[in-house]
């Protein structure tokens, strides 16, 4: 039992990650990223494939993973600045398609479908066996609370402002001097970065990574984080990210009170259930259930 | 390119001209993409399914009933869930249409697993024509696709509802102002594409087979052809549509199949750097 919580604590910490990430491009920036299960495939295959293919130490490794997942997000940025928000949801959900795919056909570097071997775990020999699980959470939350921090100082920084500009007037923003070409393409790398970084820490951690994993629905389950959690505001996109990650995993448990139903109706369950909890949180508290504060003038 | 391949490009063409068209028509009136297109598609192909296997109607029965369902089902999903979140920006409205394709595609797992399932209708062979293979079943799929599309044009182009849909489509508050009662409009536009997906739903399940996954797999290739003939085009989409049925078929030349679905992602970007309203639409002016 306390296995399973370490391990749905851990997966809670890569949701975080990527729902940080997502934040900082839509929820603060307003640009939008579909393709969010996409960077972070970047990012375990980066990794893992550096790792075991080329023997490179996994802190290289997983750095390498966060520079392509960087990259990546800056190409994504610079193809599609002309894209109307709506076209560009569907643009980058096709480029997050598009590695999978590449993954799932390209099996003599990839392993395909059968999915790839990580041995190479980061601090592996020192830290014995039967603790890692408790020390990986450990480095886990140390990312995550780095991703916070990095985050929040951006929106709390006069740039921070500049962002929430772009998100609600972009002309008004260019206006004012703000250079949006360059602020927009480099908060999408940076939240590459971090989606990449999440992928690194999954694939290290699971240790068999395929192509499965990286479906548009882990997309979904990002996005539906921070809508639930407010979106703009990274205190609530934490919260969020841990409720979507409690009705996936804690759902589970029904599943021992309710025997007549078999493991393919309680996984059906549980997708519904999740986009219940998403329509009903905007139908009750449109903005999320920890807003970001209004913006105010102070009057007198 | 082969005589098969042709066919088998207008195969794919037809089945998804309509939904394309009936896509078109509810981006025009709701104004954001709607991923729920693919759990529509699928409520139609396991109606049909239900309607034919389990209570043993007629396949063209089957059909109308399917689409009868269909229609329900996204106008009670557009009351239950949309027009109460219309204030919501086009995004959010978006996440929570994938949230509704999810749902559907599960309750549908639910009660019918994911076996993948076929109607219950004889077997036919294929007739040859100069070497190619066509199904009887294809050749309906298309004849009905081009009857649909004739209809939807006489339907928008001659009748009272037809012109309240293009008004509420092209400025809701003008229409508003004169007099259009823009809930019944609505009301009746997703009740008609309703209509049409479902029939997709039909024709998948003739033409692929029956999975709760099925709806899915063509969201992207409709929504390809619904950019590709301008969004707010109905018949852009059918020549989208042909345009995304050849360069499917095309790229099995130069590239592993797997790599299809790809296409209509490749198809919408690259269109829509180079020509963001599409081939036929108009450039929109932003306010």
């Amino acid at each position: 039992m306390s296995a399973y919580l370490i391990s749905m604590s851990t997966f809670v910490g890569f949701f975080m990650i990527l729902a940080l990430a997502l934040n900082l491009q839509w929820g603060i920036t307003g640009m939008v990223n579909f393709g969010v299960a996409g960077f972070y495939a970047l990012g375990a295959y980066t990794s893992g494939l550096l790792a075991v293919k080329l023997g490179i130490p996994v802190g290289l490794a997983i750095l390498a993973a966060c520079l392509a997942g960087m990259s990546m997000g800056a190409v994504v940025a610079l193809l599609s600045m002309r894209l109307r928000e709506d076209f560009l949801a569907i643009v980058t959900l096709g480029v997050g398609e598009i590695i999978r795919l590449i993954v799932l056909n390209e099996d003599e570097i990839t392993e395909g479908p059968r999915g790839l071997r990580i041995d190479a775990q980061p601090f592996g020999t020192l830290v014995g066996p039967e603790l890692y699980p408790v020390f990986y959470l450990g480095l886990v939350a140390l990312c995550v609370v780095l991703t916070y921090v990095v985050c929040e100082s951006i929106r709390r920084a006069p740039m921070g402002r500049t962002l929430r500009a772009i998100r609600e007037d972009d002309v008004v923003a260019e206006v004012l001097g703000k250079n949006v070409f360059l602020h927009r393409v480099c908060i999408f790398a940076v939240g590459g970065f971090f989606m990449g970084l999440a992928g690194a820490l999954y694939a290290h951690y699971v240790q068999n990574i395929s192509p499965e994993v990286f479906m548009p629905v882990l997309a979904m389950f990002i996005w539906m984080s921070v809508i639930v959690g407010g979106a703009g505001n990274n205190r609530g996109i934490l919260l969020g990210a841990g409720t979507v990650m409690v009705f996936l995993e804690g759902t589970r448990f029904i599943g021992d009170f309710v025997d007549v139903l078999d493991a393919e109706k309680m996984s059906a369950l549980r997708i519904i259930l999740i986009g219940l909890l998403l329509i009903l949180t905007l139908r009750l508290r449109p903005r999320g259930l920890l807003p970001e504060p209004k913006f105010r003038v102070n009057s007198n | 390119m082969s005589l098969q391949m042709i066919i088998n490009a207008l195969v794919n063409a037809a089945l998804i001209a309509p939904p394309a068209m009936a896509f078109s028509l509810l981006f025009g009136i709701l104004r954001f993409p709607n991923f729920a297109i693919g759990g529509y598609i699928t409520v139609g192909a396991f109606a049909a399914y239900t309607f034919n296997v389990v209570f043993g109607l007629s396949l063209p029965l089957a059909a109308a009933g399917a689409m009868a369902f269909t229609a329900l089902v996204v106008w009670g999903t557009h009351i239950i869930v949309f027009r109460p979140m219309q204030e919501q920006s086009a995004i959010t409205l978006l996440v929570v249409s994938m949230a509704v394709t999810l749902i559907l595609e599960n309750v549908i797992r639910f009660f019918f697993s994911s076996d993948v399932r076929g109607f219950d209708i004889p077997l036919e062979r294929p007739w040859k024509v100069m070497n190619a293979h066509i199904t009887p079943e294809q050749l309906q799929i298309i004849a009905w696709s081009l009857v649909i599309g004739v209809s939807l044009h006489l339907l928008l182009a001659h009748t009272r509802i037809g012109r309240a849909m293009r008004a509420v489509a092209d400025n809701p508050m003008l229409a508003a102002i004169r007099g259009v009662n823009a809930a019944r409009v609505t009301a009746f536009t997703t009740a008609v594409c309703g209509a049409l997906f479902g029939l997709t739903g039909v024709f998948a399940g003739l033409d692929l087979v029956i999975e709760p996954l099925v709806g899915w797999n063509l969201t992207i290739p409709i929504f390809a052809a619904a950019i590709l003939g301008g969004i707010g085009s109905p018949y852009g989409a059918i020549l989208g549509a042909l345009l995304v049925g050849l360069a499917e078929e095309a790229t099995i030349l130069v590239l592993p199949s797997t790599y299809k679905v790809a296409v209509g992602f490749v198809i919408i970007a690259v269109l829509l750097l180079l020509r963001p309203q599409g081939l036929f639409g108009t450039a929109e002016i932003k306010k």
